[in-house]
């Protein structure tokens, strides 16, 4: 069936820019809510990028306009993780890239701190063992 | 986060954010919510390592050499540990009496509970002479494997469709792995060579819901077969700007524009190589400037050329029943069709380059 036979005619306002496709704009609502919802209950979300229909044009607009704030973690795990806070605090850019450098996924996570950043329990542990051995050959 | 799989991987020097991040990219290439990651992480890191059996039959072990190849040491490796492999040809240490013993108590021990691998078509002819693994044909071992295994994954287009065994005139009576066997559950993985995330998506998703992904009305994960290659397609936009490559030498080609005049099927092949590239995000075949050869796609060796743009009437027969299976493909051929009569004569001049390919 051709769109011709549907008696609706959507008007598609041009692109202000070129390669923007105007999905990324209610996204900024999207981040807004979820930052309540952190204030309120303390439950931090993500937002998984690459599952969203932007172009790369539109990630550089998001990225502009959520700015770069005081924070950027760096974390090195089978290739080069960037967590990065916007200028929104609570906001986070979280690029994940494999060993070649290529990016292999992208969110925005809405957090107080990212859930990577923080160090578990039990490597915590393996962590003081390791400390103490260190201590003791003193 | 805690459990024999992850303490498994930490003893071998693999962290915790390590396996985070692999679940978390492994959730966003499924199409899972961003929370899921999380929680297959967590699933996976307590699971018991479920026994796999791998049988290879009609095949040229490309489908293992994808999977264990092409991975860096610890990413798509990983898999290999949350999985004990208890049969594997090619990979294992044991051969001969050895290797036929560890297949029967694997099959006797986990009786109901094993995930069965296959990769290869399976032939019919002269009673299943043409292939045979220790005195027994193919078809033997599939019905025995199969009755004790929970699910069966069918690796590559060989096992999924017969692939390029059952290509005309079929000189072995190959069908595939569900042509066979109708009272499994079996996930198709095709793709000559299929690509190698799809398989360990697959087999995490097992291992973290204890159950196959959701697949499509050809036995797929809708995860990773749900779009054409030509609707993920970085040079989409050439293609809508009717910017195409004419030869493989053109100004076209150097432009990087479309390949659909040069047989490009992406528009009806059903992978994710556009997304998830190959070797590790270094490329794929239509970033190295080569049409796709619709390769995951049933009988696609036998869908007229690979250097006739869709839209000649080559031979349109399998595509074509491609794109009325599908709905929305339906569409794109009506539109093809179109393109078909304007460019008629254009079409009807093949360049010397693309006949010499074909030869």
């Amino acid at each position: 069936m051709s769109l011709e036979a549907i008696p609706i005619h959507v008007i598609t306002h041009a692109p202000s820019e070129p390669g923007l496709s105007g999905n990324a704009p209610p996204l900024l609502r999207e981040i807004s809510e979820l930052l309540q919802r952190l204030l309120d209950s303390g439950e931090s979300a993500a937002i998984d990028l690459s599952a969203l229909p932007l172009t790369p044009a539109d990630l550089d607009w998001l990225q502009a306009i959520l700015g770069a704030g005081e924070i950027a973690i760096t974390l090195q795990a089978s290739g080069e993780s960037t967590l990065s806070e916007t200028a929104c605090p609570g906001v986070w850019w979280v690029t994940h890239r494999n060993e070649n450098g290529a990016v292999t996924s992208q969110f925005i996570e809405v957090a107080f701190i990212p859930e990577l950043a923080k160090a578990h329990p039990l490597d915590v542990a393996i962590g003081r063992e390791q400390l103490e051995l260190l201590i003791s050959d003193l | 986060m805690q459990g024999p799989l992850i303490d498994t991987l930490v003893r071998q020097g693999v962290s915790r954010r390590t396996f985070l991040k692999y679940c978390a990219t492994l959730a966003s290439m499924m199409a899972l919510p961003p929370t899921a990651g999380r929680a297959m992480a967590e699933a996976m890191a307590a699971s018991r390592r479920p026994s796999v059996i791998w049988l290879p039959f009609q095949e040229c072990t490309g489908c293992t050499e994808s999977i264990t190849r092409s991975h860096s040491p610890t990413i798509e490796g990983m898999i290999f540990d949350m999985i004990s492999l208890d049969y594997q040809e090619t990979l294992m240490a044991a051969a001969g009496f050895q290797a036929e013993e560890a297949l029967h108590n694997a099959m006797k021990d986990n009786f109901g509970k094993y995930l069965l691998i296959i990769d290869g078509s399976i032939p019919l002819g002269v009673d299943g002479a043409y292939s045979c693994i220790a005195g027994r044909s193919n078809l033997d071992l599939l019905k025995d494997a199969a009755k004790g295994a929970a699910a069966i994954v069918a690796m590559g287009s060989c096992a999924s469709y017969g692939g390029i065994p059952k290509a005309n005139p079929n000189p072995t009576g190959a069908v595939s792995v569900s042509d066979i066997i109708k009272d499994k559950p079996i996930v198709n993985i095709p793709g000559c060579p299929p690509i190698p995330v799809v398989m360990t998506g697959v087999l995490a998703h097992y291992l973290t819901f204890g159950s196959l992904p959701e697949l499509d009305d050809k036995g797929r994960p809708k995860a990773f077969y749900g779009e054409t290659i030509h609707d993920r397609c970085y040079r989409r936009p050439f293609y809508d700007q009717g910017k195409f490559a004419k030869t493989f030498d053109d100004e076209g080609a150097r432009n990087g524009w479309c390949l659909f005049e040069l047989g490009c099927k992406g528009p009806v092949t059903y992978n994710a190589c556009a997304t998830t590239k190959w070797n590790g995000g270094t490329s794929w075949p239509v970033e190295s400037g080569h049409g796709c050869l619709g390769c995951s796609e049933p009988d696609f060796w036998d869908a007229g050329s690979f250097y006739k743009a869709l839209s000649t009437p080559a031979n349109p027969l399998k595509l074509a029943a491609t794109a009325t299976v599908v709905g929305a493909a339906a569409g794109v051929a009506v539109s093809f069709a179109n393109r078909a009569k304007k460019d008629a004569a254009k079409k009807a001049h093949q360049p010397v380059t693309l006949a010499d390919l074909e030869k």
